[in-house]
Formats: structure tokens, C-alpha cells, sequence
């Protein structure tokens, strides 16, 4: 675990050194997070000139959820997102070689080599809104609430992750994964409205398959004081198998990899 | 007449490209769906909880503006100005730049080549959500008499719009930042998050002011049959007018951009 964390923390510090040397990019990065995520918090303003609750959420309640999508999404973009796509790119060119030789588990390298640091204002500006969501609410948070808000945010970022890893995986047989990619992408757009919104078939696969609504909505309310113990529970169970389910497939996966010269 | 025969060419090899790559055309849909799909859904919440309507929007009539709507993004969509910016980061502007044609033809080819196949398709969805959220429509038919015009106007200024944004590239190598800027004052002022008749006064009149509304949200009142016959007629001179100014902009942008063009490594 010790030495995990310090792989990991070489593997900021390179990042950050690489993105120093762009430094107006990354303000051009932060302008445009800046630019969604104010349009996204006008688009639930707009909702709400016109009702006082959105299936039951009420304005601070959704400003919450808003901030969450985006603490969620920055988690994802973060780190996993930029790593993965390298993945392919390595499975496709055979250099995933290089990756297989270090003396560290395999499924942790690929996972964690490739952050984008630009993607942090995402989460920065996630917990701002999240924070001006809760001061509206004007409650008082109970231990309780916030543990059971990080547990939950953090279970929602690793249920996304496992999608993620199984996805990539299938390109050890499949050459050609971005375009099933593309898919997650196209749906993650849903998560920025509570799941119970969504009419049947899309609520199922936004718990389901393409888990962004449930790692959005579970977490938003936890931290608003308005998850039942079984929605909890549900969460914790739903995230222990789907991490074992793709820590067993990526191994799966890997034994299919043929390498650069085979 | 050479114009046409080069188009036939051009069309040709693209539909031959495409049948290429079907599934994948069928994935980039998703995208034109969902949005559409979530400000539906938000929209049916709220209308239901207040007894079946809002402002005089019922859900039927959400259901019918949301689907025209995605219909009309998809005629009017065109993605000019992100792959521009790829060729000149590339280099490859410069071997299309040499060729007879200007490079504006092959970017109108690769658009209709892609509306043809996926149309279709998205069809059949768009039928299929109508159904499933009862959707009202209103169009009489004068709606669809003057949507034609309408809808060839929205594409045409999408099309100049995208150009002028693209054209950027000449001097700033990095152009996301201008297409986020774009995609998300399309998102608050072209009708994706309500329709502008629900949106608040200051924010209708700077929607009616800015060019986005009329790439969507205003044929998509023309196609849903809300439009009066005025208002109809205020939509078609905003067209036109916007047009216009933006094929001037256009027109000066090219031709100052492509002189301070050096392609990258020449």
C-alpha cells in the first residue's frame, strides 16, 4: 500500500512537471470548466423558475447533486479516464509489454500512469458547488451524513472505475474499443439529473450498466439526508462485486494479451 | 457543370467510406439522443407535478418540442470547426489547400454524406420517444412549407458559424476552448435547456439577440406547429439577417487566416 502510494506519487510529479511547461493551457482548461460548470448551474436555475421541486429535489438539494456529478466526473477524468485511454493505445502497439515487466501489480499501473491535471479544477469546482448547495440547505450535516457521503462518493467513483477497466479490457480481444468508450461518454451526460427522473429503461441502464446515475444520485442523498439504509447498503454490495468482477476480468483479459512481437 | 461532377465523386467515395463504418455512425446518435432525452424527462417531472403542465407547456408538447428538437440539431449539425482545427494543427491543410477546390466543399460532402445514413435511424427513435411520451404536435401544413427554408437557413449559418470559429486555428493552435465556449452558449441560448418562451425575459431577449437560437430552437418551433405565422416571419428575417453577417465575417477571417498560415513544420 506505502509503496503503491509512493509509485503513484512519482507519477504526479511527473505529471505535474509536464503540464508547468503549458502553463496557458491550463488556464484555458479552467476557463472552460468554469464556462460548463456555470452553464450546468443556470440550466437547474432555469428548471426551477418555473418549480419549487424537481421530482422531489429541492433548488439547494439539486445545486448539491450538481456538485457531485462534477466531483464524480473529475474523480473519473482525474486519473482513470486519461490512463485508460493510453491503455488501448499500449494493447494496440503491443507496448503494453513494458507495463507487464515492472514489479508492481499490472492492474494498478495501467490504472493510475496517466493523470490530467487540468482535470482537478473539475473536482475543486465540484466541491464549491456541492458547499454552496449545502449552505442553501442550511442543515446541519450529521457524522453520520458525511461518512456515509464519502463512503458512497468513493464507491461511486470506483463502480464508474470498474466499468471503465472491464470496457478497456475487452480490448485485449477487440482491437477497436474507443467506439464502446463512446457510449460511456454519451451517457454520463444523464448523471446530471437525480436517476429517479429518468423513465424506465433509462433509469436501468444508469444503474446498471453505465452506473454514472447511481455514483451521482447515491452520494447527493447521502450528504442531503435522504438515503435509506437499503439504497446504502445496495451501494456498498453493488460496488464489492463489480470491483472483483473487473479485477478478475482485467486478469482474464490479460491472459490473452499476445504482446508486441507474437 | 464540373462542380457537379467533382460533387458526384466526392459523394460517392464518402458513402463508400461510410459503409465502412456503420456501427460507429450509429454510436455518435447517442449523442444527438440523450440530451434531448434528460431535458424531456426533467421537463415531464416538472409538468406532471404541477397537473400536466407548465406555463401552458403541457408534456405532450415538451415531448414534441424535444423531439423536433433533436431532429433539427442533427439536420443542422456540423463539425467543420473541430476538425479543422486537427488538419491545420497537422499540417494537412496545406495539401487540401493546393488542390483546385476550396476546402469548404469536402466539409459540405462528409455532412450530407453522414445526415443521409443516420437519419434513418434517429427516425425511427425520435418515433419511438414520440410515442412513448405522447407527443402533441401542431404542425399545420404551412409549418412544414416554411420549415424548409428555415431548416436550409439554420444549417447554412451552423455551417458559417462553424467556419469562422474554425478559422481561428490559423493563429491560436489550441481551439477547444472557442468550441466549449461555443457548444455551451448554444446550450443555454439555442433552446436545449427549455423552450425560450420558459426561459427568463433577460434571458429570452439575449437568445433572441444572439445567433444560436435560430441553428435550433427556432425551426424547432417552426416543426413542432407553435410558431404564429408572425413569429414565423420574425425567425426567417433573423436567419437571414445573421447569415449574412457571418458570411461577411467569414469572408474576412479565410482570407486574412489563411494568409498568417504557416502549416505547423513548414
Amino acid at each position: 500500500m506505502i509503496r503503491h502510494g509512493r509509485i503513484f506519487g512519482s507519477f504526479v510529479s511527473a505529471e505535474i512537471k509536464n503540464e508547468l511547461a503549458y502553463r496557458l493551457n491550463f488556464v484555458l482548461g479552467l476557463v472552460e470548466m468554469l464556462l460548463v460548470v456555470g452553464t450546468s448551474l443556470g440550466a437547474v436555475l432555469v428548471l426551477f423558475t418555473q418549480a419549487k421541486t424537481l421530482n422531489g429535489w429541492t433548488l439547494p438539494e439539486m445545486i448539491a447533486l450538481t456538485g457531485v456529478y462534477y466531483l464524480v466526473q473529475g474523480g473519473v477524468n482525474l486519473i482513470f479516464a486519461p490512463s485508460f485511454e493510453k491503455l488501448m493505445e499500449y494493447v494496440r502497439l503491443g507496448t503494453l509489454d513494458f507495463t507487464l515487466l515492472k514489479p508492481a501489480s499490472a492492474q494498478f499501473l495501467v490504472s493510475t500512469r496517466h493523470i490530467s491535471i487540468v482535470r482537478i479544477s473539475d473536482s475543486v469546482l465540484g466541491f464549491v458547488v456541492l458547499g454552496v448547495g449545502l449552505v442553501m440547505l442550511g442543515e446541519a450535516i450529521t457524522p453520520w451524513a458525511a461518512v456515509a457521503f464519502a463512503l458512497t462518493l468513493a464507491c461511486g467513483v470506483a463502480v464508474v472505475y470498474s466499468l471503465l477497466l472491464t470496457l478497456v479490457t475487452l480490448s485485449f480481444w477487440f482491437v477497436r474499443v474507443d467506439n464502446i468508450l463512446a457510449i460511456f461518454w454519451a451517457f454520463t451526460d444523464a448523471g446530471r439529473f437525480p436517476i429517479d427522473l429518468y423513465p424506465g429503461w433509462l433509469r436501468f441502464t444508469l444503474a446498471t450498466i453505465v452506473p454514472i446515475g447511481i455514483a451521482v444520485t447515491v452520494p447527493a442523498e447521502a450528504i442531503s439526508g435522504r438515503m435509506s439504509l437499503e439504497t446504502f447498503a445496495a451501494m456498498l454490495a453493488g460496488t464489492a462485486f463489480s470491483v472483483t468482477f473487473a479485477s478478475w476480468f482485467w486478469r482474464r483479459g490479460l491472459r490473452s494479451y499476445t504482446g508486441a512481437s507474437a | 457543370m464540373a462542380l457537379v461532377r467533382t460533387y458526384r465523386a466526392l459523394l460517392l467515395a464518402g458513402f463508400q467510406q461510410m459503409a465502412q463504418y456503420r456501427i460507429q455512425s450509429l454510436l455518435w446518435m447517442l449523442f444527438a439522443i440523450i440530451r434531448p432525452v434528460i431535458f424531456l424527462a426533467a421537463w415531464v417531472a416538472i409538468a406532471t407535478a404541477q397537473g400536466g403542465a407548465v406555463s401552458g407547456y403541457t408534456v405532450g408538447d415538451f415531448a414534441a418540442y424535444y423531439v423536433c428538437l433533436a431532429w433539427v440539431t442533427q439536420l443542422v449539425m456540423a463539425w467543420n470547426s473541430q476538425e479543422f482545427e486537427w488538419e491545420v494543427n497537422q499540417g494537412r491543410l496545406s495539401a487540401k489547400l493546393l488542390r483546385p477546390l476550396h476546402p469548404i466543399h469536402y466539409s459540405i460532402v462528409d455532412n450530407i454524406v453522414y445526415k443521409v445514413t443516420t437519419l434513418p435511424v434517429l427516425a425511427v427513435i425520435l418515433i419511438v420517444i414520440s410515442v412513448a411520451f405522447g407527443a402533441h404536435y401542431q404542425t399545420q401544413p404551412w409549418h412544414v412549407v416554411v420549415f424548409v427554408p428555415s431548416i436550409i437557413l439554420a444549417a447554412a449559418l451552423f455551417f458559417v458559424f462553424g467556419y469562422i470559429v474554425a478559422s481561428l486555428a490559423f493563429w491560436a493552435t489550441r481551439m477547444r476552448t472557442a468550441n466549449t465556449l461555443w457548444q455551451r452558449a448554444s446550450f443555454v441560448f439555442a433552446g436545449q435547456i427549455a423552450p425560450v418562451a420558459l426561459m427568463p425575459v433577460w434571458l429570452q431577449a439575449m437568445a433572441y439577440g444572439l445567433p444560436f437560437w435560430y441553428m435550433q430552437g427556432a425551426p424547432t418551433e417552426i416543426l413542432q406547429g407553435t410558431a404564429t405565422p408572425e413569429r414565423a416571419a420574425f425567425i426567417l428575417v433573423g436567419q437571414v439577417a445573421w447569415l449574412i453577417v457571418c458570411y461577411a465575417v467569414f469572408r474576412v477571417v479565410w482570407r486574412r487566416g489563411v494568409r498568417a498560415y504557416s502549416a505547423v513544420g513548414a
